[in-house]
């Protein structure tokens, strides 16, 4: 326990007449030191517990982008809405941080030889696992498939982005449905508009003025208090973000332009409208609609039965299970998804994330909601796991050893 | 240093100690002992052993699982009285001791004894004067007699707070609140019996002037064709029930409504239907002829009548019909498959494992006192191996108790708060005896039974503030052996390893700072090599548990980190002890900085474990308040440790540094 346990000595390098350390040098000193790797987590820390205060107050999702999402570089952390006068820095710079130092100090300036072999498998491992954090980060994604009993789907619906998708209609149903992806609208904050192409459409598309968390008003009800852009008798009424983020509805102002460049009056396209926005166009109708992005599926779900099983006498919930159809190029698969036994297929992983109507008496037709996700590091956490125990266990198990060993049973009692 | 001021503040130590003990000791026996005098109980006559006996294994549905009887009767006793006894008076001036089966027993069955007994507990007395009763002190017990002539006040001022979000509702309307379904739950199994013991009034039946007749309830259910068939041909005719059978069907509505809650313990023939009847759900499906096959029901109801009945004369004659009754319901229960763990159970609750468990902690923890106090002397040899016996018993004790209840609720040993405490309790004596046979210093010894001491009195607080069968079944989320058995367990290990660096390293900061180790260098490099060594283990354990909990929300819910507070919290474990290793290693902190770093651990850990129990989101929410100024309490705890650490570090820090300065 004791041998690699004892603090190295700051001081010594300096007193070891070691010619003075080059400007790289000291940059990859103190990028890989012990130093900087105790203050990022230490910091890590304070921002984790800071975060886990504050979601309570604000909600999970908004926390998160404020602690964590990589354009936050310094913030200002509140507790019970009050804030606190202690900067911190971005929690996603630090995590790049930490991952630089534990490279740098945990597998390249760490010392090597067999007694520290565990201390480096360890460093790796947790390298993995920073990694797959990443790689689920920025190329995971999940929505949610709601399902009736006896009725198929084959699309989820995004949690969280809204999109605007235009569509021809054809014989009273959507044709050629072009998309504009949440990542081209939320920048077009009040003020800021973009145009977008549609060379396949005889028109294209002008959006700006995109807001998280709106809701068309009428003007009539109620009279814009901020100078608002008003469409048809409408404006947009921010409102703040939900504490359940998924509650938020997006909304933008829009305008329709003709290939003369011409320009529509501006309209309104809003998550939270019943109806899309209609165009006509010579003898040709269109529709342009704000929606939460649907994402298609490789096969079709069809719910043959949904059960929600209470512990008896209680409402305290034992089993909800899914029974349903796979169905994928005429063949048939017949699955049971339920708590903790998800589906896994073609790197998709169907959950049971949730039922209704509530409170549906015996006999009546239930729905399901599955969990849908799509995530390429899906068991990387886990093979990380496995890697860092071992390592962990190796090291530990040396000190422990060593300790055994050097260990002397003597002198004094407390 | 001398030997005299070490052995004078040897005893200084021990003598605060002891007072410390003294006043744990006087609060939890304060807190179990009932408020204000020993009511008195006309004719009370207690009931004998072989009578609570017969009676703690009749299965009871309840929380979602078949228990005994003696369970049930627990925790509602401890949900409206606040303990598991109750002390009362005879008309003999002879005091008797109540607990929870002859509790229960005598609400059902000697209901003119049971509702002079001070079943309620108050913990504020304005809750009784907002309802016009007499109070007596601010915190007391009360009987369902005291608080009966509030009762339509009660009922009238719950139903307006009950408008009120609970979480907007102030202290007294809360108590209002409680108070309202407490008595309404005593007074269901009040009621449940009365079918029994009053049957049903033939009006008009009395010949010759004579008082009416009755018959029994389970008389009238076997004759509910012909009754349905009457009300149909009466019906057919366009006419109305006749008075007569109109009073006596609503004679059986009353009486099955006043046995429909509380104790649900028919088992149904039908093995598809889960849920278990009670008396009153069973008269009113015979007599709507939702029962197809009633004559079990009927044969059931009968059973019930005539030991209620036998109550009354007897308790040779009710023992002999309490057993008729009980076997019947439990071989069908067992036919059911759902008997098993019945009598083990019953078992366990009477042996009362934890209190003897907790009887040796404190015995081990006074023997350590001493031993510390005696040095290294004979005697204190001798406390030891004392000290060292009854910490091992009181183990044994804790892990016999677990057993079976891993056994009774036939899943791994945590899977809710309490059993988290007492979990925690019991590893982390096992961790200290191991740390002293590593170590041979008899400072983690004394320290075994003091920590083992504080979880089980943790443990009985929390039981009796949350009054809940923490042996009911989880929810479905959490409804998986091999991820209770791998990540919970693992990371509550965490927590046990977490604390047992924090209390070594107070122990290092106490002998060093009050001067009590004599300066001895191997004491303290041995009690820091423990402290080091132990993080090592928080580490190991809380950074496999916490990423075991990633693996199995990736698994379940599909992501691997959802920013929970309990993952959170787990995570903040993980960093502090990943910065105080690397600060150790980057020789950023010595011996001293890493006793007070982790004195810290304890706070973490406090946090992840219980304090984000409080903020009321996530998975792992609890939904409880309980205990949340002993949180506070405890950190002030902490941090004073802390700051006396920091003055002796820097005492210390100046005496070495003062011989070197030049005159």
């Amino acid at each position: 326990m004791e041998t690699t346990s004892e603090p190295a000595t700051p001081a010594s390098e300096a007193t070891s007449g070691k010619p003075p350390r080059s400007l790289a040098g000291k940059i990859f000193d103190l990028l890989s030191g012990f130093g900087l790797a105790t203050i990022l987590l230490l910091i890590l820390g304070l921002l984790t517990w800071f975060a886990t205060l504050e979601q309570v107050e604000y909600g999970l999702y908004p926390t998160l982008n404020k602690y964590f999402h990589w354009q936050s570089v310094v913030l200002l952390p509140e507790i019970k809405g009050k804030m606190v006068p202690l900067p911190l820095p971005g929690g996603y710079w630090v995590g790049v941080l930490l991952l630089i130092n534990l490279t740098l100090g945990g597998v390249i300036r760490i010392r090597k030889g067999w007694k520290h072999a565990g201390n480096l498998i360890s460093h790796l491992g947790i390298i993995f696992m920073l990694v797959a954090g990443g790689v689920a980060h920025h190329f995971s994604e999940r929505g949610n498939m709601a399902v009736g009993e006896g009725e198929s789907s084959n699309t989820a619906e995004d949690y969280f982005e809204y999109v605007v998708e235009v569509a021809e209609i054809k014989e009273g149903a959507a044709d050629s449905i072009h998309v504009i992806r949440g990542k081209y609208l939320t920048d077009l904050s009040p003020g800021n508009t973009r145009l977008f192409r549609l060379p396949e459409l005889p028109f294209d598309l002008e959006i700006g003025g995109y807001l998280e968390n709106a809701l068309p008003v009428a003007i009539t009800e109620r009279a814009p208090e901020a100078g608002q852009l008003k469409a048809d008798g409408y404006y947009l009424m921010e409102r703040p973000d939900e504490i359940n983020a998924e509650a938020n509805t997006a909304a933008s102002y829009a305008r329709i332009v003709q290939r003369d460049g011409t320009k529509s009056e501006p309209f309104i396209l809003a998550g939270a409208s019943f109806h899309p926005f209609t165009v006509k166009h010579d003898d040709r109708v269109f529709t342009v609609d704000m929606r939460k992005r649907l994402w298609p599926m490789p096969f079709t779900v069809k719910l043959d039965e949904f059960t929600a099983e209470f512990h008896p006498g209680t409402m305290k919930p034992a089993k909800f299970i899914s029974k349903i159809t796979r169905i994928e190029n005429d063949s048939e698969a017949k699955v049971t998804i339920q708590m903790n036994e998800p589906m896994r297929y073609e790197g998709l992983t169907f959950f049971q994330a949730s039922y209704g109507p509530p409170g549906a008496g015996p006999g009546q037709r239930m729905y399901s909601v599955f969990e849908i996700v799509k995530n390429p590091a899906d068991h990387w956490p886990e093979y990380s796991l496995y890697v860092v125990t071992f390592g962990m266990l190796v090291t530990f198990l040396i000190k422990l050893g060593t300790y055994l060993a050097a260990n002397s049973r003597k002198k004094r009692h407390v | 240093m001398s030997d005299t001021p070490l052995r004078a503040g040897r005893w200084i130590a021990a003598v605060l100690a002891m007072a410390g003990l003294a006043f744990v000791f006087h609060n939890l026996v304060m807190d179990n002992m009932p408020k204000g005098e020993v009511r008195k109980v006309q004719d009370y006559e207690p009931w004998s052993k072989e009578m609570l006996k017969v009676v703690e294994t009749l299965p009871v549905q309840d929380g979602g699982r078949i228990k005994p009887f003696s369970t049930y009767a627990g925790f509602t006793m401890l949900g409206l009285h606040g303990a598991r006894s109750m002390q009362i008076e005879d008309s003999d001036g002879n005091e008797h001791k109540i607990k929870p089966t002859a509790w229960l027993l005598d609400v059902l069955f000697r209901p003119q004894l049971a509702i002079h007994q001070p079943t309620f507990r108050i913990d504020n007395s304005a809750a009784l004067e907002a309802i016009g009763v007499p109070i007596r002190g601010k915190r007391d017990r009360y009987s369902y007699a005291d608080i009966s002539p509030g009762r339509q006040k009660l009922g009238e001022l719950a139903q307006t707070y009950q408008a009120i979000d609970s979480k907007k509702r102030d202290p007294l309307q809360t108590q209002v609140v409680d108070l309202a379904s407490n008595f309404r739950s005593y007074e269901s199994l009040l009621g449940w019996f009365s079918f029994a013991r009053s049957g049903v009034i033939l009006r008009g039946s009395g010949e010759n002037g004579g008082p009416d007749k009755r018959a029994d309830v389970s008389a009238l259910m076997a004759t509910s064709p012909q009754i349905r068939k009457q009300i149909d041909e009466t019906h057919g005719h366009g006419r109305s029930i006749e008075p007569h059978l109109q009073d006596l069907l609503q004679q059986v509505l009353d009486a099955a409504n006043l046995a429909k809650f509380g104790l649900f313990i028919l088992p149904p023939v039908n093995p598809s239907e889960k849920t278990w009847k009670s008396a009153g759900n069973a008269i009113m499906d015979v007599m709507s002829g939702a029962d197809k096959e009633p004559q079990t029901a009927i044969d059931d109801i009968t059973s019930l009548e005539t030991t209620a009945r036998a109550g009354a004369v007897d308790e040779k004659e009710f023992r002999e019909q309490f057993i008729i009754m009980r076997d019947r319901l439990a071989k069908r229960a067992a036919e059911r498959g759902e008997h098993r763990g019945i009598a083990l159970e019953a078992e366990y609750y009477r042996k009362n494992w934890f209190l003897y468990a907790l009887v040796f902690f404190l015995i081990g923890t006074l023997t350590a006192f001493g031993m510390w106090a005696f040095g290294n002397n004979r005697i204190g040899g001798v406390l030891s191996w004392i000290t060292l016996a009854t910490t091992v018993a009181g183990l044994a004790y804790c892990i016999i108790a677990i057993t079976k209840r891993c056994i009774i609720m036939q899943r791994p040993p945590v899977g809710n708060l309490y059993d988290t405490i007492i979990f925690i309790g019991s590893s982390v004596v096992l961790l200290a005896l191991i740390v002293e046979w590593l170590t041979r210093r008899r400072f983690a010894l004394g320290l075994a039974p003091i920590l083992g001491t504080a979880l089980i009195v943790l443990a009985r607080r929390y039981e009796l503030g949350d009054a809940n069968d923490h042996m009911d079944p989880l929810v479905a989320v959490l409804d998986s052996n091999f991820w209770l058995t791998t990540h919970v367990i693992t990371i509550t290990l965490g927590y046990s390893a977490g604390f047992l660096s924090a209390f070594l390293s107070v122990g290092f900061v106490l002998l060093c700072g009050l001067g009590l180790d004599h300066c001895d260098k191997d004491l303290r490099r041995a009690l820091t090599r423990a402290v080091y060594g132990m993080l090592c283990l928080t580490l190991f354990l809380s950074l496999v548990g916490t990423v075991l909990g990633g693996i199995w929300a990736n698994y379940s819910w599909g992501r691997f980190w959802g920013w929970d507070p309990k993952e959170n919290g787990a995570l903040l474990i993980v960093l502090w002890t990943l910065a105080i290793l690397h600060a150790r290693l980057g020789g950023h902190i010595r011996e001293w900085g890493l006793h007070l770093a982790s004195i810290f651990t304890a706070i973490v850990v406090t946090f992840s474990w219980w304090h984000v129990n409080f903020l009321g989101v996530g998975l792992h929410n609890y939904g409880f308040t309980a205990g949340k100024n002993t949180i506070w309490a405890f950190y002030a705890c902490m941090a004073v440790l802390l700051l006396f650490g920091a003055i002796a570090m820097a005492v210390e820090k100046e005496r070495r540094i003062t011989p070197k300065m030049p005159e």
